[in-house]
């Protein structure tokens, strides 16, 4: 049951793992993967590589059998295999760690251990108590301090993570894959997680490791596979890489300038300040200033509070105590219509649950702040709207064949765009960007990167939350830094270091 | 916050322990304390309430409830739901009484019967679990689909039971003993028998989860759209055997028997914590809720209250109690 | 299916889809047309015709208020109950005062604060909708017996009552140009006005729509209280239909909105439908019905007939929606 039991499988001979050739996938008009072949050794840590949309997690779902392969073939051990559903996988012993949380939340700890197989007795009874000795000596083997009869729902992201990890070791496994796993870890539990990887590799089991952290990569993997558009690139053990050679392998050309620094050091007055900002759930005493022309940004570590704080700060969610005022007028009554009207507007890092209606064309979803301006008695002047939204989406290089089309069927940048182009047709004093460029490609990056710079060049303030250090540097005037609900630090760009921020927010 | 009641820190043997111990968890809690005051306050506030006969006849009238509530549960608990229960209920009453007409057997009434609501039961779960309509729409189109059958058939009349078959008086309103409603057996039976399975069966469990979170499950194995299947063909035998019951009661095949008892029983269900959304809730839950509104209404017909007034006040506790849930929800 | 709320923008592919769904309806309805009369040729009588389109006219004053109320992502399952005690009301106070005016407007009055309450009960107290509104329809079905033990007869003679339904503006039934003023006016309001694009907002995506200065729960507030209007409205013609305001009305009535509604392509999940559909919906539900009658089959089946073809109309929007999705 456990991964350290007696590995039957992985052990069976010297040949690969697994290996899978000439692997092509098609989606109705995209083709996510085009001859990519792949082979994965038993023992050794594989990362696989690329932007978004290269096909990885394509890729990945084939591996665990929630998509099937168009073409090619896929052979386990050597025997040539088809990986029809997720328990074909599961049987074939291919253990998958999505990124997104794969575990029900309201169950507890230690029944997400063994869902995929319950334990039950000579009658057909679930045997509880099994599932509770093996989950705690599980935790215990592997060094997580978890409560197994805790509600998941009820833990923190790092903890959900480590369940998560923790629940591909409870069967036996050949080949484990984690896509992205330290996204929500700590240091220390990245730590305790590249002891957990190194273990399972000491006993044979092939690790693939999807991951954009350059730093991980370099620590952990043995071999690295970049793919970009569909397509095979590279193949190397990562001692024959360097940072500039993985980063040209993946976008396939060189990003000299990713931050533009196109402004100078001149701020306008204070547009947004925060006092003692108190929330129920995290924020413990804010204050902070910003300024028009200038980038703040918040970083942070998971759970830190940035996400709250934005939110706070727009008017979104409630507080508890302190004063917000944007433009010198307080934030009262506290909800986003006041925001708004003041000038203070969030751009969310849910994009599909909290940006975009995503049954609605592109021309609604510009439009939806701004409709004010195009009305007359209550009714819109299609031709004025129409009109402005075009001229935003040639501003922006928006790419959508037409104003009609479905905001779904966009690209995650050119969605980006949609949702600070909703906000620039609105008008604001101060836009609050959370994780601005989540799930898209480093191509697009660069582009709302100028966009965010532009926004300040404009005389916007800008606040930005990130956990993306590059990001953070590149683009801010000042860090402001929060650990635990708090701000540990802030600092401006010329007086910041990687390791003064990651003090501040470990603190 | 009502909870799927995996026995987590006190996994002990599974049985009446583990189901004492999960009646206390909070929101069965919260359940049972206002059930207890309710009985308390009809006892104190008229003679004949805390009667035998009384608690007798309201568990009987209050079973028929349950046993369609059991299933209406499994069914929301696995994200989907059912409205065609009601129309389900009171057509399995033909087949029951034709063929029993017919043939002069009971046995074989409740087979015809049951059969009609395997039927039923699989042709919603296939066109909401396979080809993927919503299940209100799904069910809502059974729900006219079916009445309408029901009126076709009976011409808007009644079908009496011509044999006057003693066995088929006996199962709606016969006792054991004496006092215990057969009817109130039967749900207890299915009771205990639903609660042990959705606690302590890998099915019971999978139904939570594909209800909670669906695309885990079916990353996890699940077939999601089978277990849906089943739960649907669960729902509509359960709300046949309460149709059986409703028939023994009245006597006949009314044609129009279970109008409106879906709004009830998916009342009582909502009341006994099950969420709409799916995932979460117990089969415990639901029976204490219907409990609660029967033995209101019961109360209140004691102290002559109109019975108008129970509907309306049954209204307003529904409400109370949602919103009550929702607080806790948003508190967390 | 949101089409005809989507400016001119250039012809997708997803639109040309989108209004197909119009368009098979359109069709449903002329071949429907076309049977029947084949078969009865009464069905082209004007007397005919005008029974269908009176049958329409209550259907669609509420389909009108609860179209917008789906758009947003809510149901309300009251109407039925709502519109039989704003029918005894209506009567009552007619009885009381003598005067038809103010019985009309206490009987509408009334639909609007029970649309009041639903709208609080859901916006405010966060009830699922589909609960509360099940739960107002308990209140109010329990609540018309208390306030009236039986039918409430017409005591006060005044013609103008009745008149309200059987009334005519040329040859037109009074009910009937009262459902096409509702109409055109929510049509307007849902195609062109700010108001209406927030409405698709909120029910595509409260979050985003809120996120926007968007107030969602002032906008659902608003649309619970319009639905309740035009039940009440509904009342009033029905009680002055059968001149007497019956606690009893309207008993499934609200499952037969909903029919149409859904079978016109207006979505459960909210942020799409249109109103043009819901007209469409109501008249091939309502022809079908006629035709029943008409070619004298077994009365009965009016109520099978809805339930196939609510499923039909659902399998066929969503074998769409999955073209759409490419």
């Amino acid at each position: 049951m456990l991964a350290d039991a007696t590995p039957t499988r992985q052990l069976a001979g010297p040949g690969p793992a697994m290996e899978m050739t000439g692997i092509g996938k098609r989606f109705p008009g995209v083709l996510a993967l085009e001859d990519v072949s792949v082979t994965f050794e038993p023992g050794k840590v594989h990362a696989l590589m690329g932007e978004n949309g290269a096909g990885k997690s394509t890729l990945i779902k084939i591996l665990a059998g929630v998509y099937q392969k168009d073409l090619g073939t896929i052979r386990i051990g050597g025997i040539e295999t088809d990986l029809r559903s997720p328990s074909d996988a599961i049987r074939q012993g291919i253990k998958v760690v999505f990124q997104e949380i794969a575990l029900i939340s309201e169950f507890t700890v230690a029944e997400n251990i063994f869902l995929e197989r319950y334990p039950v007795n000579g009658m057909g009874s679930i045997s509880w108590r099994t599932i509770r000795n093996d989950a705690a000596a599980l935790f215990e083997r592997v060094g997580f301090k978890v409560d197994p009869s805790a509600k998941v729902g009820d833990l923190p992201v790092s903890q959900q993570q480590m369940v998560e990890i923790a629940r591909a070791l409870a069967r036996e496994a050949r080949i484990v894959v984690m896509d992205e796993p330290t996204s929500s870890l700590t240091p220390n539990e990245v730590a305790l997680l590249f002891g957990v990887i190194r273990r399972l590799t000491g006993l044979g089991i092939a690790v693939v490791y999807v991951s954009h952290k350059l730093d991980e990569i370099f620590e952990i993997a043995d071999t690295v596979t970049v793919l970009r558009d569909g397509r095979h690139i590279s193949t190397k053990p990562v001692g024959e890489h360097t940072h500039d050679s993985l980063i040209q392998d993946m976008i396939g050309r060189r990003i000299e300038n990713l931050f533009p620094r196109s402004r100078g050091a001149s701020r306008g007055e204070v547009v947004v300040k925060v006092e003692n900002l108190s929330t129920d759930s995290k924020l413990k005493d804010i204050s902070f200033e910003a300024r028009a022309g200038e980038v703040l940004g918040f970083f942070g570590l998971m759970g830190a509070g940035r996400t709250e704080l934005a939110k706070a700060i727009t008017g979104y969610d409630p507080i508890r105590t302190g004063r917000i005022s944007i433009g010198g007028k307080p934030l009262l009554p506290h909800n986003t219509s006041t925001g708004v009207g003041l000038g203070i507007g969030l751009l969310s890092e849910d994009r599909k649950t909290e940006g975009l209606m995503l049954d609605l064309p592109v021309l609604q979803n510009t439009s939806l702040a701004a409709l004010e301006q195009f009305a007359r008695y209550a009714f819109v002047d299609e031709g004025r709207e129409k009109s402005a939204v075009q001229s935003f989406v040639d501003r922006f290089r928006i790419k959508t064949p037409n104003l009609g089309q479905q905001i779904k069927n966009l690209s995650g940048g050119n969605q980006q765009k949609v949702l600070l182009a909703r906000w620039l047709m609105r008008g604001l004093k101060v836009i609050v960007v959370d994780e601005p460029t989540r799930g898209i490609d480093v191509g697009a990056k660069s582009e709302i990167f100028a966009l965010i710079d532009q926004l300040a060049a404009e005389g916007l303030a800008v606040i930005m939350m990130t956990s993306e250090m590059p990001e953070l540097l590149g683009l801010s005037d000042r860090i402001a830094v929060m650990a635990e609900g708090r701000i540990t630090a802030t600092m401006s760009r010329e007086d910041a270091t990687q390791e003064s921020i990651l003090n501040a927010a470990i603190a | 916050m009502p909870q799927s009641p995996s026995p987590a820190a006190a996994a002990g043997p599974s049985g009446a322990g583990a189901l004492i111990r999960s009646l206390f968890r909070r929101n069965e809690a919260v359940l049972l304390g206002c059930l207890i005051v309710l009985i308390v306050f009809f006892s104190l506030a008229s003679d004949s309430f805390l009667t035998v006969r009384n608690i007798t006849n309201v568990l009987g009238q209050a079973s028929l409830a349950m046993v369609a509530g059991i299933g209406v549960g499994v069914l929301v608990i696995s994200g989907e739901i059912d409205v065609s229960i009601g129309s389900l209920a009171g057509a399995v009453g033909i087949p029951l009484v034709v063929i029993m007409n017919a043939t002069g057997s009971l046995e074989l009434g409740i087979a015809a019967a049951l059969t009609l609501s395997l039927l039923v039961g699989a042709i919603n779960g296939y066109l909401a679990a396979y080809v993927g309509i919503n299940s209100l729409i799904a069910t809502l189109g059974s729900m006219f689909v079916i009445r309408g059958a029901i009126y076709l058939y009976t011409g808007q009349k009644a079908i009496p039971d011509d044999l006057a078959l003693e066995s088929f008086y006996q199962l709606g309103n016969g006792r054991l003993l004496g006092t215990i409603p057969y009817p109130a057996l039967v749900a207890l039976v299915l009771l205990v028998g639903f609660i042990y399975i959705m606690r302590h069966r890998p099915f019971g469990r999978k139904l939570y989860a594909v209800g909670g979170n669906p695309e885990v499950a079916r990353l996890a194995g699940f077939n999601v759209k089978r277990v849906k299947f089943i739960a649907f063909v669960i729902c509509s035998l359960l709300a046949g055997i309460s149709g059986i019951l409703l028939s023994s009661r009245l006597g006949s095949a009314v044609h129009v028997a279970g109008l409106g008892f879906e709004f009830q029983v998916v009342a009582a269900v909502v009341l006994g914590g099950v969420s709409l959304a799916g995932g979460i809730g117990s089969l415990a839950g639901v029976a204490l809720g219907v409990l609660i509104l029967y033995f209101l209404a019961n109360g209140l017909g004691m102290l002559n209250i109109a019975t108008e007034w129970q509907l309306v006040i049954t209204g307003l506790i529904i409400i109370a109690a949602v919103a009550f849930d929702e607080l806790k929800r948003r508190r967390k | 299916m949101s089409d005809l709320t989507q400016p001119a923008a250039a012809g997708s592919l997803s639109r040309r889809l989108a209004a197909n769904s119009q368009i098979v309806l359109l069709a449903i309805l002329v071949l429907l047309c076309i049977g029947i009369s084949l078969s009865a040729a009464q069905f082209y009588s004007v007397e005919n015709v005008i029974a269908i389109l009176r049958q329409c006219a209550l259907v669609l004053i509420v389909g009108a208020g609860m179209t917008m109320l789906l758009i947003a992502g809510e149901v309300d399952l009251s109407v039925g109950a709502s519109l039989a005690f704003s029918g005894c009301v209506a009567m009552d106070v007619t009885n009381r005062t003598g005067s038809v005016a103010l019985g009309a407007v206490a009987g509408i009055l009334f639909g609007g604060l029970v649309g009041l309450f639903n709208g609080l009960v859901v916006t405010r107290l966060k009830v699922n909708s589909l609960i509360a509104t099940i739960a107002t329809m308990m209140i109010l079905q329990g609540g018309v017996f208390l306030y009236t033990r039986e039918a409430v007869q017409n005591k006060h003679q005044q013609p103008a009552f009745t008149d309200i339904s059987t009334g005519y503006l040329g040859p037109i039934p009074l009910p009937v140009i009262l459902a096409a003023l509702v109409f055109a006016a929510a049509y307007i309001v849902l195609r062109y006005t700010t108001f209406g694009r927030y409405i698709y907002a909120v029910g595509a995506n409260a979050r985003a729509a809120r996120l926007s200065g968007i107030q969602p729960e002032r906008l659902k507030l608003i649309v619970f209280v319009v639905t309740g209007l035009l039940a009440g409205l509904t009342g009033l013609i029905l009680a002055s239909l059968m001149n007497t305001g019956q606690p009893t009305a309207g008993r499934g009535f609200e499952l037969t909105v909903i029919a149409t509604v859904i079978l016109g392509g207006t979505s459960l999940l909210g942020g799409r439908g249109t109103l043009f559909g819901t007209l469409l919906g109501v008249l091939v539900l309502k022809v079908v019905d006629n035709g029943i009658i008409i070619l004298r089959w077994d009365q009965n089946l009016q109520m099978i007939v809805p339930g196939v073809v609510i499923v039909l109309a659902t399998y066929l929007d969503l074998v769409r929606s999955r073209a759409d999705a490419r």
